[in-house]
């Protein structure tokens, strides 16, 4: 009730306010204006009087002045500002400006006054001052105040009665309303009811009210066994669900170690090629933790598998192929497999994945290659055995037939001794001939067996210590040996130096002039190789061997490596046939290869070849050996 | 800061020619003042007075044939203004028309003009002739000047200077006059 009577004061005083407020403005304005319109009569009227300098015309016209009450005092200046009259006329000239001010109205101490221009035509011809007392505007206000303070007054008694009326009736059910609700609100208490005051709609709303409190009662149970029974509900699937899972969890398990326990690489991609699953195998073949390259797109994982059989069988299976690499060799861990490329379809029979299984075949395949290296070294000394019983069948049977014959005819002429004894002669050159070519059979065979240490050969060296060991030899034949720069090889020293030693006898031996002997040698690269050379990877050393003998058809220039092989006979040449073969031998025993060219009559060349040994090494030895010979 | 100083000096220097330039002036119309001594204050009141009456007095739009024509004073034989009416006059104008004052010997010279003054006797009986029904406020001393029917007549009381109109006159003339000039005239009918 005090908010209502508030209410209706505050409003009253404001209204009363706005409306003071504006009736001062509008009132102050409306008398200026009056005073404004009065003035600009008395000025035009007395334009003649200023004009002519009638001062009697003049007061005449301000007299008319009397008419307004409110004006207290009026004046005329000349065009000079000189006082031509006043009104009224005994107005002591305290009362008035003694020059006019600038023209215009102002309130000023409870007057308004102010000065208009007295003007005829263009010509101003002086002033008139006039001033008004505010009379009319208090009066005014009053009564205004009188009205406003009336009404208020009556509106306060008007609200007072009407507020209290509606305070009984209305204000206090729904207070009761109010303050039920905040009860049940506070204290979830859905028992409460509000008593009812009478038959209205206030009535109804408390009836309203208290059916509602009903309801919301009866639903409260109803909630409450509801949720009794979900959360039983809810509790049994949940019990369900986790006896489900934790078998599910076990069947995980158990699948996962299954898989990963395979010996097999086992993965799934996915259409984008993302790597989607790999088994424990791959840990131990990729090097890597699987978790790093799962998620991640193939060629992401392994870059180097671009062009791969694997990208393009994946690819293959994708279009739902099932394919079988047998012959996979991974570019990743440098090991064989053979992979299966299985498509995995969804329900829709669409291929979604590929299930990739490899089976790790490098260490069989490790064991073919050295089973069939085993088997070629077989093969080649079963043709070595063959030749040889070939060999040996033919060219040591010739001695043993010699010394059968020999002993026969020896026999035959026993009586005759010079006779016998050249027969015998005969038998015993045989044998040695025999015992020769038996130990050239030895040594050749020996290189099979030999599991001699290489080491660094200074081959300059080499063809010094020769020359010096056929010393006499070479004198007695007038040759001359001369040698270039040679390099330095990894070999076995016994086996170069027989290698030497058999060259340079051949060329001591198969010559009918003074022999000249010229060994060279260069570096070569993989390309300068002849093309019957097999091994080609590495660089290679050159070695040139040429002499000025007799020379071969060049048909024999392989013929002559083979063993026992002769292209001269005994007597004019002597020999047992093993040299050059034995000289093959040793060369390849240092993963080297040798030809031969001839014309008959214009001397042999031999070039052999050598893996070179390391460039620095090689380097390093002839800027010492440079140094030495300055 | 520094440009300031001669400038304020030129201003004092300015001010000083000023002073000089003034006093010269006051001096110069103080012979002017001299000089008009000779006209008495009386007429220096009826120049004014004329200079007045065409403030009060519309003419017909006719009398002007361009908008730059002058508006003309005439004075019929002796000036008794001088100077007085010309200083007056000066600047001034009626509608936009420049006023000028035009003074005429004889009767006969008189040509175009606004305002007639008549100053002798003897010639006012022709010039009202002449002047009769055309648009010129005429305006005299002489005393019998209405009744001969001129428009305008000076007169002394209590030692101030009125005047006396006859409206009917004026209307033969097509002039107009403002009641504002009436209510301070003495009408004759």
């Amino acid at each position: 009730m005090l908010v209502i009577m508030l209410t209706c004061g505050v409003v009253l005083v404001l209204t009363g306010a706005a409306f003071f407020i504006y009736e001062l403005f509008t009132f102050r304005d409306i008398t200026k204006r009056q005073l404004n319109i009065l003035g600009e009569i008395v000025a035009a009227n007395s334009t003649a009087a200023l004009a002519f300098d009638n001062n009697d015309d003049a007061f005449q016209i301000l007299l008319a002045l009397k008419a307004e009450k409110h004006v207290v005092a009026a004046c005329l200046y000349d065009k000079d500002g000189r006082q031509f009259s006043k009104y009224p006329a005994n107005l002591p000239d305290k009362n008035i400006p003694a020059k006019p001010g600038p023209d215009g109205y102002q309130f000023r101490n409870s007057y308004l006054e102010g000065f208009a221009p007295v003007v005829q035509g263009s010509n101003r011809l002086g002033t008139l001052y006039i001033k008004s007392d505010l009379e009319a505007i208090y009066s005014r206000f009053r009564l205004y105040s009188g009205i406003v303070f009336i009404f208020i007054i009556v509106s306060f008694i008007f609200a007072y009665l009407f507020s209290k009326r509606l305070q009984k009736n209305i204000s206090s059910p729904i207070l009761d309303l109010a303050h039920a609700a905040k009860r049940i609100s506070e204290y979830r208490d859905y028992t409460i009811r509000v008593s009812k005051k009478g038959d209205d709609e206030l009535g109804v709303l408390t009836d309203a009210f208290n059916h509602m409190l009903i309801e919301i009662e009866k639903q409260n149970l109803d909630i409450t066994a509801f949720n009794v029974n979900l959360e039983n509900k809810v509790k049994e699937r949940t019990s369900e669900l986790e006896g489900m899972n934790a078998t599910l969890k076990q069947q995980n398990a158990f699948i996962e170690t299954i898989i990963d326990s395979s010996i097999d690489l086992i993965g799934v991609f996915d259409k984008e090629l993302t790597i989607v699953m790999l088994n424990k195998h791959a840990d131990e073949i990729y090097k890597i933790k699987r978790e790093e390259l799962i998620g991640k797109y193939l060629l992401d994982g392994f870059p180097q598998l671009k062009d791969s059989d694997m990208f393009r069988d994946l690819n293959k299976a994708l279009n739902g192929e099932i394919v079988r690499n047998a012959h996979y060799k991974s570019p990743i861990s440098k090991r064989h497999f053979e992979n299966f490329y299985i498509p995995l379809r969804d329900k829709n029979n669409l291929v979604y994945r590929v299930l990739v299984i490899g089976h790790d075949l490098t260490e069989m395949m490790e064991a073919n290659e050295k089973l069939k290296l085993v088997n070629n070294e077989l093969e080649k000394s079963n043709r070595d055995l063959e030749q040889f019983a070939y060999i040996a069948s033919h060219d040591l049977q010739e001695p043993l037939r010699k010394i059968q014959i020999f002993s026969e005819l020896g026999e035959k002429n026993l009586q005759q001794p010079e006779v016998l004894q050249r027969y015998l002669n005969k038998i015993n050159s045989s044998a040695q001939r025999m015992t020769q070519l038996i130990k050239a059979i030895l040594n050749y065979s020996r290189l099979y067996n030999a599991e001699n240490e290489f080491s660094e050969i200074k081959l300059n060296e080499v063809v010094k210590a020769i020359k010096t060991d056929l010393e006499i030899l070479i004198d007695e034949k007038k040759a001359i040996i001369e040698t270039g720069d040679l390099p330095v090889i990894a070999g076995v020293p016994l086996q170069i130096n027989q290698l030497f030693l058999n060259l340079i006898s051949n060329s001591l031996k198969f010559s009918e002039q003074s022999p000249q002997i010229y060994i060279s040698s260069r570096m070569l690269t993989e390309n300068e190789l002849p093309t019957e050379f097999i091994l080609k990877n590495g660089s290679y050393v050159e070695l040139i061997f040429e002499d000025n003998g007799i020379g071969f058809d060049k048909q024999y220039s392989q013929k002559i490596f083979s063993i026992f092989q002769r292209l001269h006979t005994n007597q004019k040449y002597a020999g047992t046939g093993i040299g050059l073969a034995l000289c093959k031998k040793i060369v390849e025993n240092h993963n080297g290869f040798i030809t031969a060219q001839s014309e008959p009559g214009m001397g042999t060349r031999f070039c052999i070849y050598f893996p070179a040994i390391q460039r620095a090494d090689f380097h390093s030895d002839l800027i010492s050996k440079d140094l030495r010979s300055v | 800061m520094k440009n300031k100083i001669p400038n304020k000096a030129g201003r004092f220097v300015f001010k000083n020619l000023m002073a000089g330039f003034l006093i010269l002036l006051f001096i110069f119309f103080a012979f002017q003042m001299q000089a008009q001594t000779a006209v008495p204050r009386e007429y220096q009141v009826k120049a004014v007075f004329l200079y007045n009456f065409t403030q009060f007095v519309e003419w017909p739009a006719a009398v002007f044939t361009g908008p730059s024509e002058p508006f003309i004073i005439g004075i019929l034989g002796n000036d008794p203004f001088g100077l007085y009416l010309d200083q007056t006059l000066t600047g001034e104008n009626k509608m936009g028309h420049p006023m000028i004052v035009q003074r005429f010997k004889d009767v006969k010279d008189i040509s175009n003009c606004h305002i007639l003054f008549i100053s002798q006797p003897e010639q006012e009986s022709e010039a009202l002739a002449v002047t009769k029904s055309r648009s010129i406020l005429t305006v005299s001393d002489i005393s019998d000047f209405l009744s001969q029917g001129g428009m305008v007549r000076f007169f002394n009381k209590d030692n101030r200077i009125r005047f006396q109109i006859n409206p009917t006159a004026a209307k033969t003339g097509n002039l107009i006059i403002s009641s504002k000039l009436l209510r301070l005239a003495d009408i004759y009918d």
